[in-house]
C-alpha cells in the first residue's frame, strides 16, 4: 500500500475567498514553501496560492538524492515536511488557479485566482514549471494513451511493456530508471551523443541493464491505433527507424508557468521571470524564487535559497512602506 | 498497527472536529479474491476511530448481494461515502497514497455545510436535465489525481442526477483497459467522453455542458477538446 498522503490544505472549499494580505506567494512547491516559512517567522501574513497538485514538480519526483543533510527520499516525502513546516509556521494555504495579475491603483498587486481576488502589498512569484512538449505529430494525440509526462503517475500503466524517453538530462534520466522498474524495456533517446545529466545519475543509467540509449537520435513521430501508442518513428545516425513501442515518456525541458504574470513583470526572452540579484523583478515589490526565474541552476536546494531570499527582500520592502513599524 | 503518525492523525481529528453533521461511510469488502480490501478496512477503521461523526458500515460483498447489488456496487473495495441520504459518491480501490487526501476530502465536503463548488458548477447542476455518471481512473502515486476526482465526487454530493467512481487503476487491469487507461487522471463521463488531466472545474463544467448537447451515442469525444483547452494543462 502507498504511503496515506496527508493534504489538508487541500480538503475543504476548493479556492479560498479572496481578501487582503501583505504577501502573496504563489506557488506552492519548495520556493514557494521555503518563502512561506522565512515569511511566517518574519510575522508577515502570508497566503500561499498552491496549485493543482500542491508541492509543484518535485511530488513528480521520485526519487532525491542530493538535498544536503537528506540522504535518499521521495520528493513527496521532502514536499510534504516542508508544507508542513509553512503551515506550522503560520501561512494560510490556499489551493487555486491563478487566472492574472495585475497592479491596483493603491500600488498593491492584484492576483485574481478561480476562488476570489487577493490584494497584496507584496507577491512572491514561484510558480515554477511545467514539462515542456516535444511539439512532433502524435504528441498531443496520444496524450493520455501512451504519452505521458509523469512518469510517477503513469509508470504502473507500463508493467512489462516498453517505453520511450525522450531527453538527456536529470528528469530523463531519473525517470528512465524509474521506469526501468516497470517496463520491459527503456529506450532513451538524445540529440546528443553525451547527457546532460549530472554524472551520478549518468553512470547509473549507462550500466543499467534494461535500459538502451539511443545517441544522436531524434523522435520524430509517434503513432498507434485507436488503442494508444505502439510504435515511433526516429531520426538516427543510419537514418530513419521504426520501432515498437508502447509508451512515450518526454522530458525536454521545462517551461516556466508565467502566463499570469506576463503584464506585471518583465520576463527572459525563455518565458521566466527576469531577475536581478536573484530574486528582484522589474517591479519593486514583486520577487521571484525557484525554477520560474531565469536562474540556471534549477534545483530544490537552489529553489529553497531562493525562496528564503525573496521572503527576506519582501519583508525589506515591507517594513518601509508608510504607516509601518520597522 | 497505526497507519497514520500521531502527529498526522492529531491532524485528522482536527480536520474531523470541522464536521457538521454524520458521515456515512458504507464499505464493501470481502476476504478472498480482494487485493486492497485488508487495507481498505484498516484505513477506515482507523479514521472511525478519530471521530464520532463517522458512522462506518462495512458489509460483506460475498454474502450481502442484495445490498451489493442495490448499491450498484461493481467491485471491491467499494467505499460510498455521503451523508446518509444517497450513494451517488464512492471509491473503488484502497484509498492509500494521493487517495487518502481524496477520501478525506469526501468525508469533510459529505459532513459540511461549506460550498465547495464554484457558482457555475452550482448553476449547471441545477440546470441539469440528464443524468452524468463519471468514472475517474486515477493511481496513488499521481499528485494530479485528488483535483480530478474530487471535483466530480462533489458534483455527486451536490447533484442526485449525478454519480461519480473514483477507481484505483491498477486494482481493477481488466477496467483500466476496458476504458483504455494509461495514463491519469482519466476522467470518462457517460461512457463516451472523456479527459486525460485534471481540468480546471470551469472548463470542465463549459466542456460539460457542451458535451449534454450532442447525442448520447456516439464516437467518443474529448472533453478537452470541446473546453477549448491545450491538452495537458
Amino acid at each position: 500500500m502507498a504511503p496515506l498522503d496527508l493534504n489538508p490544505g487541500f480538503v475543504g472549499p476548493s479556492a479560498g475567498t479572496g481578501g487582503e494580505a501583505d504577501l502573496v506567494i504563489a506557488g506552492g512547491g519548495p520556493a514557494g514553501l521555503a518563502a512561506g516559512l522565512y515569511a511566517a517567522r518574519y510575522r508577515i501574513g502570508t497566503v500561499i496560492v498552491e496549485g493543482y497538485a500542491p508541492g509543484g514538480q518535485l511530488v513528480l519526483t521520485d526519487r532525491i538524492e542530493n538535498y544536503p543533510g537528506v540522504a535518499s527520499t521521495t520528493g513527496r516525502e521532502l514536499v510534504a515536511a516542508m508544507r508542513g513546516q509553512a503551515v506550522e509556521a503560520g501561512c494560510t494555504m490556499v489551493s487555486s488557479h491563478i487566472q492574472g495579475s495585475s497592479v491596483r491603483g493603491d500600488g498593491r498587486v492584484s492576483i485574481l485566482t478561480d476562488g476570489g481576488e487577493y490584494a497584496t502589498a507584496s507577491l512572491i512569484i514561484a510558480t515554477g514549471a511545467a514539462p515542456s512538449k516535444l511539439g512532433v505529430p502524435g504528441e498531443e494525440k496520444y496524450y493520455g494513451r501512451g504519452v505521458s509526462y509523469c512518469a510517477t503517475c503513469d509508470a504502473p500503466f507500463f508493467r512489462g511493456r516498453s517505453v520511450l524517453v525522450v531527453g538527456g538530462g536529470d528528469s530523463a534520466v531519473k525517470e528512465a530508471l524509474h521506469l526501468a522498474s516497470f517496463a520491459s524495456s527503456v529506450t532513451l533517446v538524445h540529440r546528443r551523443d553525451a547527457l546532460r545529466a549530472e554524472p551520478v545519475l549518468a553512470e547509473k543509467i549507462l550500466r543499467h541493464e534494461r535500459i538502451r540509449i539511443l545517441w544522436k537520435t531524434r523522435l520524430l513521430e509517434i503513432a498507434g491505433t485507436d488503442a494508444g501508442v505502439d510504435r515511433v518513428i526516429l531520426e538516427t545516425p543510419d537514418g530513419r527507424r521504426e520501432l515498437r513501442m508502447d509508451g512515450v515518456f518526454v522530458y525536454v525541458g521545462r517551461k516556466p508557468a508565467t502566463a499570469p504574470f506576463s503584464g506585471l513583470v518583465d520576463l527572459a526572452p525563455d518565458g521566466s521571470v527576469a531577475t536581478e540579484e536573484i530574486v528582484h523583478t522589474s517591479r519593486e515589490n514583486v520577487f521571484a524564487a525557484g525554477d520560474v526565474t531565469d536562474h540556471e541552476l534549477r534545483q530544490v536546494v537552489t529553489a529553497v535559497a531562493d525562496g528564503a531570499r525573496a521572503a527576506s527582500a519582501a519583508y525589506a520592502y515591507l517594513q518601509h512602506l508608510p504607516g509601518r513599524q520597522g | 498497527m497505526a497507519l497514520l503518525s500521531a502527529a498526522d492523525a492529531e491532524q485528522v481529528k482536527k480536520l474531523f472536529e470541522t464536521l457538521k453533521k454524520d458521515v456515512h461511510i458504507r464499505m464493501y469488502t470481502q476476504k478472498l479474491n480482494c487485493e486492497g480490501c485488508a487495507d481498505t478496512e484498516a484505513i477506515l477503521s482507523e479514521l472511525g476511530s478519530l471521530s464520532d461523526r463517522l458512522k462506518i458500515e462495512t458489509l460483506n460483498a460475498l454474502t450481502e448481494p442484495d445490498r451489493k447489488e442495490s448499491d450498484g456496487v461493481e467491485m471491491v473495495p467499494a467505499v460510498i461515502v455521503s451523508d446518509g441520504t444517497h450513494t451517488r459518491a464512492r471509491l473503488y480501490g484502497t484509498p492509500s497514497g494521493y487517495e487518502f487526501t481524496t477520501l478525506l476530502t469526501a468525508i469533510v465536503d459529505a459532513g459540511s455545510e461549506a460550498q465547495n463548488l464554484e457558482q457555475g458548477t452550482q448553476d449547471f447542476l441545477e440546470g441539469l436535465t440528464r443524468e452524468l455518471r463519471f468514472r475517474v481512473f486515477v493511481t496513488p502515486t499521481c499528485p494530479y489525481c485528488p483535483r480530478a476526482a474530487v471535483v466530480a465526487l462533489r458534483m455527486a454530493q451536490k447533484s442526485s442526477r449525478v454519480r461519480a467512481e473514483v477507481i484505483e487503476a491498477n486494482e481493477y487491469p481488466d477496467l483500466s483497459m476496458k476504458y483504455r487507461v494509461q495514463g491519469v487522471p482519466r476522467t470518462v463521463v457517460n461512457e463516451r467522453f472523456f479527459a486525460e488531466g485534471a481540468l480546471p472545474e470551469q472548463a470542465l463544467v463549459k466542456a460539460l455542458g457542451k458535451a449534454l448537447e450532442l447525442p448520447e451515442d456516439g464516437l467518443e469525444v474529448n472533453l478537452i477538446s470541446l473546453a477549448e483547452v491545450p491538452a495537458g494543462s
